[in-house]
């Protein structure tokens, strides 16, 4: 087979895209600099111009349609809402909720004996809130978790309970998506 | 045979049958509520309510004989809105405890409000308030509200028991279903009655708030609790068994299942279970390694035999399978034992279910050959002579023996024995007069097949995984025959099997696939017969 020769047609260089990437670099140092700057002018004058939350200290509200870690809601009568019928248990992607009903002699005559969430294999889906026929697991604002060993977060029923006042615009807004 | 027309399709029906038996069975799904295949016909639900063709209004398909060339169509509108009008009135006063009812997920009421149902209730009057959690019976508790009337139950303790505890009492919308005055809900089959509710208004006490059907696993197997062999399915999750389901087979159970039986599963999950083998040293019991163990039971077993083998006296757990038992006899016949015996419970029995033997496989062990082999002492004569000090060395499997050997001679043949090794699954009173225990494995962790009292060979599955270094009795035996003789003989129960199929004649040519789901009888005339590897067992 006779060799062939084929010409290889090679990129200019980009003279023009370097100095276009050059520039834009420098207008993002300049706008690092200037907040700079203004911070530290602000600063000086303990007048702080730029967006900063002094966290932990300082806090923002969440929208009601943030989901954080799934609480349980407590009725006024201090018990829980839950009748433990396991649809979030079945719903949970992650299988971190664990609940073992038991019998009681009150209206309602099912409670969860046990309700455990393994927090640390939570992912904040809410398809355990979805599932709820009850509005009695709700995800809260809070999303503080972190614990010193495994078992720190592991949490049971009497930590996951919340007053039904505190979780009412949750309550509403979840009324307001499910057309309820 | 008449030929009728299902929905366009052609179908060949036997002449008397009804319709809703003919199309389910054809694989045509038609609703239905108070129509059960084992039950008479109510036609009190109107569900099942069809076409049919000349007649002028929808007929109950549960009640309508075949007649040749019968057209039924089940999918019309007007159908449709038949089954939508039932199931609204239904629902009516049904309450809404999906949440909590036991029978959620697999409630036919439930289904068929998927299907059929409305989203709005479109009634302002409230709802019917009637007994809720009413406790008729030792194992059933009744929630009137939830009731359908479909009377199957009613027609159960009629038809089946014949007892006659349950009735649907005044009329129109005050009906409701109760129990009578004197007499509550306490036939040995009354748990049935929650199988055949199509709703939860009747629920077994043990499964109540127990745990979501819709976590159950399934695993069909054969009841352990007496030697009719019941098939059953095992529901099992988290490696606990939660309840035993009847499984329909019309040639053992039709569709039902004693209540004695249905709660012999507790011991599956009992805390009380040996998980390591307990070896006597220095008068207690403590627990050893495996292997040490079954050393320990080897060396004995044979320091006995080389004295004679007559010293030596088997009794058999009638809780074993087939396999376990073929095992066991080929241990027995490599130390020359022939002082070999069942050790049954005995119990009451009824016409409808219930046998006399308490154990599954009493028939499977006698089969296998472990009964006593020419020569060879029965267990009374067994025991006789342990304590007369002819047998030194007893190897009991179950606990059976305690509760039905004379106590007293029992006792002086314990006094006597030199060596006494006891395979159970929880420390029995004879375990603790023992110098080895092993701790073995029930029906619902292990493969194998039972051989009921008619003969009929029945498969049963491994449900719940035993923990990690567990031994199966069959696993035991093949050790300790790889202790004792050449070789080392595994335990694969599909194998053994097809061991048992080339050395005993009543179970020639079987296999696992020939014995199926629901079971194989063995041929009337060569059952009884066995040999095992060449020694023949006489009756």
């Amino acid at each position: 087979m006779a060799t062939r020769v084929v010409p290889v047609v090679r990129p200019r260089p980009m003279r023009l895209s370097w100095w276009v990437s050059a520039r834009a670099l420098l207008i993002g140092f300049a706008v690092t600099n200037r907040h700079f700057w203004r911070n530290l002018w602000g600063f000086i004058r303990r007048k702080p111009t730029v967006f900063t939350v002094q966290y932990p200290e300082q806090r923002l509200p969440f929208a009601n349609a943030f989901r954080g870690m799934p609480v349980l809601v407590q009725m006024d009568n201090g018990k829980e809402r839950c009748v433990a019928c396991g649809l979030c248990e079945w719903a949970c992607p992650t299988d971190c909720i664990t609940i073992f009903p038991a019998e009681t002699a009150d209206e309602i005559e099912r409670y969860p004996a046990v309700f455990d969430i393994n927090m640390s294999r939570c992912m904040y889906c809410g398809l355990c809130e979805e599932a709820c026929p009850e509005e009695a697991i709700v995800m809260s604002q809070n999303v503080e978790i972190a614990a010193f060993s495994r078992s720190g977060t592991l949490w049971h029923k009497d930590d996951l309970l919340v007053p039904v006042a505190k979780l009412e615009p949750r309550l509403q807004h979840l009324r307001r998506g499910y057309d309820r | 045979m008449p030929t009728i027309t299902i929905d366009g399709r052609s179908i060949e029906a036997a002449a008397g049958a009804m319709l809703l038996p003919v199309a389910i069975e054809n694989g045509i799904y038609i609703p239905h509520y108070c129509w059960h295949p084992k039950l008479s016909i109510d036609g009190s639900c109107r569900m099942c309510q069809v076409e049919v063709e000349g007649s002028p209004k929808l007929v109950i398909a549960c009640n309508m004989p075949i007649r040749d060339g019968l057209v039924v169509r089940t999918n019309t509108p007007a159908v449709e809105k038949a089954r939508r009008g039932v199931m609204e009135l239904l629902l009516v006063n049904h309450p809404l405890d999906c949440p909590i009812c036991d029978k959620a997920g697999e409630c036919s009421l439930q289904d068929y409000s998927y299907a059929y149902g409305s989203r709005v209730a479109r009634t302002r009057e409230p709802r019917r308030k009637l007994q809720k959690r009413k406790e008729i019976g030792p194992r059933m508790i009744l929630d009137q509200e939830r009731c359908i009337l479909c009377r199957r139950c009613v027609r159960f303790c009629r038809e089946i028991t014949g007892t006659n505890e349950l009735g649907v009492f005044n009329m129109g919308d005050r009906s409701v279903l109760d129990a009578m005055d004197d007499r509550p809900l306490a036939n040995d089959y009354s748990i049935c009655t929650a199988d055949i509710c199509p709703v939860g208004a009747l629920e077994s006490k043990d499964f109540h708030h127990k745990l979501r059907i819709w976590f159950l696993k399934k695993t069909e197997s054969v009841c352990p609790s007496c030697s009719n062999g019941c098939n059953i399915t095992v529901q099992h999750y988290r490696e606990r068994v939660w309840r035993l389901m009847p499984r329909r087979n019309d040639a053992v159970n039709e569709t039902w299942m004693c209540d004695h039986g249905r709660l012999t599963y507790q011991h599956v999950n009992s805390p009380d279970r040996l998980r390591q083998p307990l070896l006597r040293r220095a008068g207690q019991l403590e627990p050893c390694e495996w292997d040490e163990a079954l050393s320990v039971v080897a060396t004995q077993l044979r320091a006995v035999a080389h004295a004679g083998a007559a010293g030596i006296g088997a009794v058999a757990s009638p809780h074993l399978t087939n396999e376990e038992h073929y095992r066991f006899a080929q241990l027995l016949q490599v130390l020359g034992v022939t002082n070999v015996d069942v050790a049954v419970v005995l119990g009451p029995s009824d016409a409808l279910l219930i046998k006399a033997e308490k154990a599954a496989n009493a028939r499977g062990a006698r089969d296998m050959g472990l009964q006593p082999a020419a020569g060879g002492l029965g267990l009374p004569a067994m025991l006789e002579a342990a304590a007369s000090g002819q047998i030194r060395a007893l190897y009991v499997c179950g606990a059976d023996l305690w509760d039905t050997a004379d106590r007293q001679l029992l006792e002086r043949a314990l006094a006597r024995l030199e060596c006494l090794i006891v395979q159970d699954i929880v420390r029995t009173p004879l375990a603790e007069r023992a110098h080895v225990v092993l701790p073995s494995l029930t029906f619902a962790e292990k493969a194998g097949t039972f051989t009921n009292v008619a003969g009929r060979v029945q498969r049963l599955q491994l449900a719940v995984t035993p923990p990690d270094g567990q031994l199966s009795d069959g696993e035991i035996f093949s050790r300790l025959l790889g202790l004792l003789a050449e070789g080392r003989p595994s335990f694969e129960p599909h194998a053994v099997f097809e061991e048992i199929a080339q050395a005993v004649p009543a179970y020639a040519g079987l296999t696992y696939e020939r014995i199926g789901p629901l079971g194989h009888a063995l041929s009337a005339g060569t059952a009884g017969q066995a040999s095992v590897g060449g020694a023949t067992a006489s009756v």
